[in-house]
């Protein structure tokens, strides 16, 4: 039972991780859409800038500066580099964001210099008993981060004017325009708010081992996190990003003693069987929008 | 001009281009009556110290921008940059200098960008001073051969000991893992190894060194393939708890490295694990897997560190001011000593082209590494069995050190690597 209750905290502490860059995902897609391949840049020059700033104004305070930086730094990708585009087609826009990822990717690299760089967070690999398991106290933390996170993102969405413009530009960008909402600010906002959650993330994945130019990487796993949630739910996002981590999890601790002729990585690829064993049941993920297309 | 006649000088222009320098430039006399061909020039290299001297164009490929051994890969080059500018102080090489600055390539760490890159400056560089990374460099080593392009890789795979036109150094990770089990075997007492690694054949030469080495040494053994990222590792921490060997040989990256020991020390395992060299970079001991990495971690490697007091080293400091220590520059200057010894060499032979500068690697049955190698190393002309250099030591994490870690034990072959019959590559 121990050992069961450690492997899903595990995986809901990674699967908090996937769901905070899935969010970004989801919120830039559903206002733009348009999926940022921009993501892992911006969780990989997140992190780089809390390592930076954590030694002057502390971790807390690393964190917050570093994501409203990068927010401000995605804010300013949208209005420079995407903003042309408005209109054109979401594949050449999606492309441009590969383009952006990269250089973005570049130049943070000459940040991280050749040693890997610590976040200088509170709790290392500490653990704590929870529920009578011992469980490292960083999931914990990431955690309780995403649940708040997750809720002040739909306060914001539900009852803020701007969050309420946001809404009503995802469903329909001409009707929204006429009623005098400005579909810029909105797209901005969500370039933005996907920015400081990207560094957020980031900043979690680098509480374990520290932040090398290869940790972009885990920014992948938000991709079947989103698909299995659906490309439009914020909810879905969450919950994707949550079941892709316990999965992932679960498989790595159980799978080599019950099923150990699926091979000994089959953790890695188990989110993707589960994004596929979804879509055959539900093809728009578990709350997508199901699209309806007369002919 | 008309589009037709601009079209012609166009065309004209293009195969003036691609004859220039290209492969089969016939031989011709260069400065002192040398041979040359491909990659030498009697006008002077873009940097020379000497103007009057011709130029010997070498060319790096390398993992210089958004790849994954970047951190590895930088002071690699710098510390060649450094190395042939040490070279070009001296008074070069049979009357000419050495340039590896014109002809630097980023790879990606991709095999085809490295392929496609090496197309492009083939035809202007005598040899390759770096070509960095396993696959990246299989994906060119038959044109290498075709070219006679004498070639210094950045790895250390077995396979190279059966490539007549790549020069490497130290041990390759095969024997480095061998000799990694039999230490564990003989001085911690072992009696279980895993091997985690990634992929490709980094990892499974390792692997397939540590697995000969048990199998010798009457040990279990398991093999868990692992894939880089630090999310990737749970499959490896899992195997490693739940199996609790007493050693696990790691051949992953740095990071990978902290993420495996962090958490299976978190989660009660207590045996030891040692690293290759790429697992190790100094910024772990300052993170949260610190205590596990000091408590259970130990490094092999296939030379000393950076702050060791040798003639090489030392003048490698002295080359390298102002720079944060790091064994990337320690192994991009070691790797480089072969490719002078050649360059020599071919000088001395009056024949500095491709085919004089391949001849003359097969006449090296040792090479002057100033005492970052054991004498002994860099034997290019015996066969693979006897021309493998079989030597290994091990480190351990301190923080005190310059890159993190202290010898604990000097240059040694255990018992498997020395009765290894190397008939073909590990991983084969």
């Amino acid at each position: 039972m121990d050992e069961f209750l450690q492997s899903l905290i595990r995986g809901l502490g990674t699967g908090s991780i996937y769901s905070l860059l899935a969010l970004g995902f989801v919120i830039i897609y559903k206002s733009t859409q348009v999926i940022s391949f921009a993501q892992p840049a911006f969780m990989l020059a997140g992190a780089v800038l809390v390592s930076y700033l954590a030694p002057q104004v502390s971790f807390f305070g690393a964190v917050l500066v570093a994501a409203l930086v990068i927010a401000v730094l995605a804010l300013g990708v949208e209005r420079t580099v995407l903003r042309p585009m408005v209109g054109k087609p979401v594949f050449v826009v999606a492309i441009i964001t590969i383009g952006v990822d990269v250089v973005v990717r570049v130049v943070t690299n000459a940040f991280i210099g050749l040693d890997v760089r610590q976040v200088g967070d509170p709790w290392g690999l500490t653990t704590m008993n929870f529920l009578g398991a011992e469980v490292q106290q960083r999931y914990l933390v990431m955690i309780g981060t995403t649940a708040v996170v997750t809720v002040a993102l739909f306060a914001f969405f539900r009852y803020s004017r701007i969050g309420l413009a946001m809404r009503a530009v995802a469903y329909d960008q001409e009707v929204a325009l006429a009623q005098g909402i400005s579909v810029g600010s909105v797209f901005a906002l969500s370039w933005a708010l996907a920015g400081g959650l990207a560094a957020l993330a980031g900043v979690f994945v680098a509480t374990g081992a520290g932040v090398d130019q290869q940790l972009w990487i885990v920014a992948l796993k938000a991709l079947p996190a989103i698909i299995l949630g659906g490309l439009e739910s914020l909810g879905g996002a969450v919950v994707g990003g949550l079941a892709v981590g316990i999965v992932e999890s679960l498989f790595g601790t159980y799978q080599g003693d019950f099923a150990p002729w699926l091979g000994p990585n089959f953790a890695l690829v188990a989110p993707y069987a589960l994004m596929l064993l979804v879509l055959l049941v539900r093809p728009y993920g578990l709350f997508g929008k199901r699209e309806v297309e007369r002919l | 001009m008309s589009g037709k006649r601009l079209a012609v000088v166009f065309v004209g222009a293009l195969a003036l281009a691609a004859c220039r320098g290209g492969d089969g430039a016939a031989p011709q006399e260069g400065a002192g009556g040398i041979k040359v061909d491909i990659g030498v020039t009697k006008e002077a290299c873009p940097n020379a110290v000497d103007k009057s001297k011709g130029c010997i164009y070498l060319g790096t490929i390398s993992d210089l921008t958004e790849g994954p051994f970047k951190t590895l890969a930088v002071p690699i080059t710098d510390a060649q940059k450094a190395f042939w500018k040490r070279v070009n102080d001296k008074g070069g090489i049979g009357g000419y200098e050495i340039d590896v600055t014109k002809y630097v390539k980023d790879n990606k760490y991709n095999p085809q960008i490295h392929n496609q890159v090496y197309q492009e400056i083939k035809g202007n560089i005598l040899a390759l001073t770096q070509t960095l990374g396993s696959p990246t460099t299989a994906a060119i080593l038959p044109d290498l051969e075709n070219s006679q392009m004498v070639s210094v890789p950045a790895s250390w795979t077995s396979l190279w000991g059966f490539e007549e036109v790549v020069l490497e150094s130290g041990a390759n990770y095969c024997v480095e893992s061998m000799n990694t089990v039999d230490y564990a075997t003989d001085k911690l007492g072992v009696k279980s190894v895993m091997a985690v690694h990634l992929a490709g054949d980094y990892g499974d030469d390792a692997a397939a060194g540590a697995k000969m080495a048990a199998e010798k040494r009457g040990l279990s053994f398991e093999n868990v393939t692992t894939q880089s990222g630090q999310d990737n590792q749970g499959g490896a921490i899992d195997a490693v708890v739940s199996k609790k060997p007493d050693l696990v040989v790691l051949t992953t990256g740095p990071t990978d490295a902290a993420v495996i020991i962090g958490q299976a020390a978190a989660r009660g395992y207590k045996g030891k694990f040692i690293g290759t060299s790429p697992t190790w970079n100094p910024g772990l001991l300052k993170s949260p897997a610190a205590p596990a990495i000091k408590a259970l971690y130990l490094q092999s490697a296939p030379w000393k560190a950076w702050a060791t007091e040798s003639v090489g080293h030392t003048a490698m400091r002295a080359a390298l001011p102002g720079v944060t220590p790091n064994d990337g520059y320690t192994a991009g200057w070691v790797w480089a000593y072969p490719l002078k010894a050649a360059l020599e060499k071919a000088a001395a032979n009056k024949d500095l082209t491709r085919a004089g500068l391949l001849a003359a690697v097969r006449q090296l049955n040792s090479v002057d590494y100033e005492g970052m190698l054991p004498s002994g190393a860099g034997n290019f002309s015996a066969s693979p069995q006897d021309a493998l250099f079989r030597q290994t030591l091990i480190y351990r994490p301190d923080d005190a050190a310059p890159t993190g870690v202290t010898l604990v034990e000097e240059f040694f072959t255990g018992q498997t690597a020395k009765d290894f019959k190397f008939e073909k590559p590990c991983y084969q």
